[in-house]
């Protein structure tokens, strides 16, 4: 990262304070940072100390300054209230018990400190009034040494997020029957003192929708939605979450929302070429796989992060499980990396794939961002920068900046001994061409620049050709001085076009040639890797205030050191057993697995509880630490995450006790009297209504219309900008897969999908945002997508039904919303069918009539106005344009696009 | 009293007139939407929500809305708006000064004095070339900015510059900043409208009006210069009208159904809003597109009777109107890049001068003549300027890229008129006094629509971005009123 990024980052790090505690102050502008002010300290009656009051204020605002540097401002370190009283250049800070008279709230209070824009609230200048008034007392004793750095405190151990998990004793609720597991117990403990209780339970129908929404973003088949209905039996929605768990839909749906997490994109990004990468898709393919195979987590997670320390180098004559664990490093690969395709800065492109790579490891296993930590200390959560070099010594032998490999160096090639025989005897053909290539080019540049030489006086000419033979960094003055006069004397490979543009035709037809021999090369398939080059092992340094061209003392590996546990740091041994590699990555996976992370099973069941409920028990699901947001139930959080483990890290178990429960089977609609009690149902007294994804939106489509492709994995389906501008799936064959499989290029997001939220990577997504514009009504309304594929939705219903209206208007239903209509929007239907039809009718028989008129008239007067190009629309017989109509409206409707 | 009155009554009037019965529901909706804009999240990472509303500026604004006139390619200053007499002095004499060529084989250091004649035009003076006759009448009302440089002579990277603050890629362009800032005036029409030229897309298409990583709302709208004008606007012909409104109401008779399923939930209610924003969007869009109601008189003043400048002249026609419906931000581009004179200057420059000038200097009239100049700023200019010195032969030849000085002008908004501002070298070269780089010059568009270029910012990749991206700039109050 540059300099300038860092600072960038700084002043981030600011800002997010103030938005985050700024919640009081009302402004209408979503980018305008309040300006009101931190420090809602809770205060209910209890003492103020320095170490649960004060110091978070002094390090949020502070420390920068006065503490965290070994060079202090003015002397002055604020780390510990004995050296506030042993003062800096201007003396004491504090006097204890005379709040006004001391230097600290003076020079607060009159708006010196801190000397930048950030003030601090009067509530915190009230506080540390207030605690000097006091006596300015500390919890404990203070230390007799302190080093360098924030460092931790006990007040920052004991911040939930970093305590082990623990499962809680489950409430006796035997007694309310809305019970259904440990689950609910806990929630409707928490529900007993606010008056609310769980909703009825949604209706049969209703639970069966939302839940294959939720497991495989697809309704099931009317037929099957018919013998799911008639089992009446005591297990049969049991039976129904087995079956769209083994469905392998499952793992197109879920696999989704890992790959948002992961920053999956199938290009480089980075520069404006925003080159493909090949086979990115195959860590897609492994996420899929890995989730329907119910692969224990801790077996995925330790698969991304280390995939490659679990088979034995050198990576040749693979078996497919070394192929699949290798490729689950692609996890590792997924940020940005603009290196190979020419980035001006390279050794600030370097670093940002590795800071990118760390914060999609830190957001995707610890549900924490270090990256503040790169330039300094955390200011809000006590991450050290030391541990983010740490975190980065683990990643650094695979991504070393120093012997960087670009991304085409990091490819795993699949060819076999006969394969790569083959290719050389190739290659060998190529160079022949190439090199009648070189010659061409040199006799080309030559005869140009004779060319341009006869523009000159004889004389000068030899000179002139000296000069140009002469290398650029060897001329003599007066040579430099022929070029600066004579600019068009300088040419080369680059510009030789210019000059001629026959000869570089010519070369394009030799370089074509090439391309042909080479064609014939057995196809060579590649693994999107990350790996280690055995035996290099690149010391990693603490870069001051994160800047690569300062570094400072050499790091270790190893972890955030607030997170293990205070006795037992984690460390890294020197040599790590048998493998050839560092190990690095390995060890800290096994860490993050252990059973003992404060925060790895706590992020992902809080990731799954997201999705099922639209909210995470963690709102934030990024971030655990000081500026995200407390768990709204806690205890449900811990009892997840331990039965998560103990349960073998198995998502799918997850699924099925989350939606077995009450909670995830009640009602979604809103009483009354509940709703006055807690508009946001922060407490889950019903199930929330959610949008569906921009992705499942076209794949319900696509169902509905009977076009999808249902085949999976493989290269992504490729993506064209069409005449218009707009990104579209390209047509063919592969045109109607599933949305997981369109190519996701970060510079050309496909129109229909960015509409509707589908995010852009530029590092990773945590969470979707979803927007509700005309933009997306429009495109319902009007789209060519959508129009064509509610034509075939109505073909499909007429190819399922026949021609009776009513059977149609039932179909369309059931395939639609899984349900038959009622009996008002069936008459309803019918009638906005019957008429349509008669209006279509009539109009077309408008249009016959006037065309039928002179019809080889002259030229129509208008036109000069006369679309370009426009395709004659379509007609349909009126009783099908009615029935398209229709189904274009399903399309367009609430039913369609939100589970209930 | 506060000319530039922001409390949107264009909205209200919508939502007084709903189309399909839903206006009460869609007014509550909306106005909760608004609410819930007005109490921050207290999470960076809780999904938020965008739109197009009209937002108070921070500051008391000049101008309301912005018509970018892009002449894609790098105009030449010294042959258009900054007059060099030394230059012509030492025709055909060598350059000294350290020349960056794009061009090699016909590079030469020779110095080009220009073939067209400048003179003193309006009470202010300011001199123009020849070739600009329509311009030179509206002298007294623009600004023309004689020092701007991108320091760049590659036309995507000095465009990048230019409209997205940095020249890496895929940034945030200008309009997608502008109506992130401010929303806009107009619910029933794009809020950035691109209005795209016949005879193809600019150089780097839709780069040019990218929202970049700030949500897709905010990208341009392009209004083709066929049907169908606006994408997704309008269904194919057969399919418009009473049959369209038939499959809304049904539609929304669907939705209202779903929704009295579901009291209370807002999402749902503002969708039912969206389309019926869209069915208006329809009427509204064609209408404001719609130019057969012009009198002869203003269709005359675009030169919309002479063949050469008519398609350019609807066009600025149609940004007029655009404006005058309170559409934020307009811009036109041309195809390709017609600007970019290398070669036979003295055809291809006069060629593209006459298509865009008597249009260009007709919208400030227009402008003025209707009392909207004053809250509508007006940009015309390009990504550079050029050299110089002859690119080729003088006589067949043209001119080479420059980034290192060029002119733009700029009228309405609150800028002062009969003026310029900064100044190149004395062969038009490099700016050198009143400097204005690609930064300042976005930090002064910004502050004429009254937002701080410090403080209009959007969190992006866990960074605080900027259009400026923390580059060295100033706000050029100079040329302000």
């Amino acid at each position: 990262m540059t300099g300038q990024n860092c600072r960038v980052e700084m002043r981030y790090c600011l800002m997010r304070i103030l938005v985050c505690v700024g919640l009081a102050a009302a402004s209408s502008q979503p980018w305008v940072v309040s300006s009101a002010a931190a420090g809602d300290i809770d205060r209910r009656g209890t003492p103020l100390t320095f170490e649960q009051h004060v110091r978070p204020i002094l390090k949020a605002y502070c420390f920068d300054c006065h503490g965290a540097e070994a060079d202090r401002k003015g002397g002055l370190d604020l780390r510990l209230k004995r050296l506030m009283f042993a003062g800096g250049d201007s003396g004491p800070a504090i006097t204890p018990g005379d709040g006004s008279n001391s230097l600290l709230f003076q020079r607060i209070r009159d708006g010196e400190m801190p000397p930048r824009d950030k003030k601090l609230s009067e509530k915190d200048q009230r506080t540390i009034l207030d605690w000097i008034a006091a006596g300015a007392s500390t919890l404990r004793d203070e230390p007799a040494e302190i080093g360098n750095g924030i460092g931790i405190t006990a007040e920052d151990r004991a911040f939930w997020s970093f305590q082990p998990v623990r499962k809680p004793a489950i409430p006796d609720t035997s007694l309310h029957a809305s019970v259904r597991t440990p689950i609910d117990s806990l929630l409707l403990d928490a529900m007993k003192d606010s008056g609310l209780s769980f909703s009825s339970d949604a209706e049969k129908l209703t639970l069966l929708r939302r839940a294959s929404l939720d497991l495989t973003g697809m309704l099931p088949t009317p037929e099957e939605v018919s013998q799911i209905m008639a089992d009446d039996s005591d297990g049969a929605y049991e039976k129904l979450l087995d079956r769209l768990l083994a469905s392998s839909q499952y793992g197109e749906r879920w696999g989704r929302h890992w790959l948002d997490v992961a920053g999956y994109a199938d290009s480089e990004g980075g520069s404006t070429a925003d080159a493909v990468r090949n086979f990115a898709y195959k860590y897609r393919d492994y996420v899929i796989r890995s989730l329907n195979a119910d692969k224990p987590f801790d077996q995925f997670i330790t698969e991304q992060l280390a995939g490659d320390e679990l088979v034995e180098p050198p990576y040749q004559d693979l078996a497919p499980d070394e192929i699949e664990k290798l490729v689950a490093t692609g996890f590792l690969r997924m940020a940005v990396d603009g290196t190979g395709s020419g980035a001006t800065d390279q050794e600030a492109a370097r670093n940002q794939v590795i800071a990118d790579t760390l914060k999609i490891v830190s957001s995707a296993f610890l549900g924490m961002t270090v990256g503040c930590a790169q330039c300094h200390d955390h200011r809000h959560d006590p991450i050290l920068q030391t541990d983010y070099y740490r975190m980065r010594a683990v990643f650094e032998p695979a991504l070393d900046w120093k012997e960087w490999r670009v991304p085409a160096q990091r490819q795993i090639s699949l060819y076999r001994e006969t394969d790569r025989a083959k290719a050389a005897e190739i290659e060998t053909e190529a160079a022949v061409v190439a090199a009648a290539r070189a010659k061409k080019q040199s006799e080309s540049i030559a005869a140009a620049l004779e060319k341009e030489l006869e523009k000159f006086e004889p004389p000068l000419r030899d000179v002139y050709r000296v000069a140009y033979s002469t290398p650029a960094n060897e001329r003599t003055e007066a040579q430099q001085k022929v070029f600066a006069e004579n600019p068009v004397l300088l040419i080369n490979a680059g510009n030789l076009y210019q000059y001629n543009q026959g000869a570089a035709d010519e070369l394009k037809k030799f370089d074509e040639q090439i391309e042909k021999i080479r064609s014939r090369k057995p196809f060579e398939d590649f693994l999107h890797v990350l790996t280690e080059v055995p035996g290099k092992v690149p010391t990693t340094f603490l870069f001051h205030r994160g800047d690569p061209k300062q570094p400072k003392e050499p790091m270790a590996p190893g972890g955030i050191a607030v997170l293990e546990p205070n006795a037992q740091p984690f460390t890294i041994a020197e040599k790590a057993g048998h493998l050839p590699t560092t190990g690095r990555r390995l060890a800290y996976a096994q860490w993050l697995v252990s059973g003992q992370h404060p925060l790895v099973a706590r992020a992902i069941v809080n990731r799954v509880w997201l999705q099922h409920f639209g909210r995470g028990l963690v709102d934030t699901p990024g971030d655990f630490g000081a500026l995200g947001s407390a768990p709204s139930n806690p205890e449900l959080l811990d009892w997840l995450a331990s039965e998560f483990v103990e349960h073998g890290w198995s998502l799918k178990w997850l699924h099925k006790r989350i939606m077995t429960s009450t909670v995830y089977r009640q009602a979604s609609s809103r009483e009354p009297t509940k709703h006055l009690l807690d508009p946001e149902n922060r407490f889950l007294w019903r199930k929330p209504i959610q949008r569906l994804e921009a992705e499942i939106l076209r794949d319900r489509i696509l169902e509905a219309s009977g076009s999808l492709n249902a085949s999976m994995f493989g290269s992504p389906v490729p993506i064209v900008e069409d005449e218009v501008g707009q990104i579209v799936v390209s047509p063919g064959a592969d045109a109607f897969r599933r949305s997981i499989y369109i190519q996701v290029r970060r510079s050309t997001p496909v129109s229909m999908l960015q509409q509707f939220d589908m995010p852009t990577m530029e590092v990773n997504c945590e969470v979707r945002s979803t927007s509700t514009v005309s933009t997306q009504s429009l495109a319902l309304m009007n789209s060519d997508f959508i129009l064509q594929q509610a034509e075939q939705f109505a073909t499909r219903v007429v190819r399922e039904v026949g021609s009776d209206l009513e059977p149609q208007v039932i179909r369309a239903w059931h395939i639609a919303y899984g349900r038959p209509p009622t009996n008002v929007e069936l008459k309803r239907s019918l009638e906005f069918l019957k008429h349509q039809t008669e209006f279509v009718a009539s109009q077309l028989a408008t249009i016959t009539n006037k065309t039928e008129q002179p019809k080889e008239s002259a030229t129509p007067p208008e036109k000069k106005d006369a679309p370009d190009k426009v395709k004659q629309p379509k007609r349909l017989e009126p009783s099908m344009q009615a029935l398209t109509n229709l189904c274009q409206a399903l399309f367009g409707s609430h039913e369609f696009l939100f589970a209930d | 009293m506060n000319p530039l009155c922001y409390s949107n009554p264009s909205r209200r009037k919508f939502l007084a007139r709903g189309t399909f019965g839903v206006g009460s529901v869609a007014l509550a909706c909306l106005l909760q939407q608004e609410q819930a804009l007005a109490v921050p999240s207290n999470v960076l990472l809780e999904p938020k929500v965008f739109d197009l509303t009209p937002k108070a500026p921070m500051l008391q604004p000049h101008a309301r809305s912005l018509i970018s006139l892009f002449m894609h390619g790098g105009p030449s200053q010294v042959d258009l708006l900054d007059p060099k007499p030394e230059l012509s002095k030492r025709d055909g004499q060598s350059y000294d000064g350290n020349v960056v060529f794009s061009f090699f084989n016909r590079a030469t250091k020779r110095l080009l004095g220009s073939p067209w004649k400048f003179k003193q035009h309006g009470q202010c003076g300011t001199a123009v070339s020849e070739l600009l006759p329509n311009i030179a009448e509206i002298v007294d009302d623009i600004c023309v900015i004689r020092s701007m440089h991108t320091d760049t002579n590659d036309h995507g990277t000095s465009i990048r510059k230019l409209v997205t603050g940095l020249s890496q890629p895929d940034r945030a362009t200008l309009g997608a900043w502008l109506t992130y800032g401010l929303g806009t005036e107009n619910q029933n029409l794009p809020a950035y409208v691109v209005l795209g030229d016949p005879g193809g897309q600019p150089t780097f298409g839709i780069k040019n009006w990218s929202n970049g990583w700030l949500p897709s709302i905010y990208q341009g709208t392009v209004v083709r210069a066929q049907e169908p004008r606006i994408l997704n606007l309008e269904p194919p012909p057969h399919l418009k009208g009473e049959l369209q409104r038939q499959n809304l109401d049904y539609l929304q008779q669907l939705n209202r159904d779903f929704l009295d399923r579901h009291p209370g939930e807002s999402d749902l209610e503002a969708r039912i809003a969206a389309f019926e924003l869209a069915a208006r969007m329809q009427v509204d869009a064609k209408e404001a597109l719609d130019i057969s109601q012009e009198t002869a008189a203003t269709c005359r003043l675009y030169g919309l009777d002479d063949p050469v400048t008519k398609e350019y002249g609807t066009r600025c026609l149609i940004a007029r109107r655009l404006v005058e419906r309170g559409v934020r931000f307009v811009q036109l581009f041309l195809p390709s890049q017609p600007w970019d004179s290398h070669t036979d200057i003295r055809k291809s420059l006069p060629e593209i001068c006459r298509k865009t000038d008597k249009p260009s200097a007709g919208l400030v009239k227009d402008l003025k003549d209707r009392g909207l100049l004053d809250s509508t700023l007006v940009h015309w200019g390009g990504e550079f300027g050029r050299l110089p010195v002859s690119e080729g032969d003088p006589a067949k030849g043209g001119r080479d890229h420059n980034g290192e000085g060029f002119s733009i002008w700029l009228a309405g908004g609150g800028v002062r008129g009969g003026t310029t501002f900064g100044q190149t070298c004395e062969f038009g070269h490099r700016s050198v006094v009143d400097k204005v780089s690609q930064n300042d010059f976005q930090a002064t568009l910004l502050h004429a629509f009254g937002l701080d270029h410090n403080k209009l910012t959007y969190i992006h990749n866990g960074q605080q971005q900027k259009l400026t991206a923390d580059q060295p700039c100033r706000v050029v109050r100079e040329i302000f009123g």
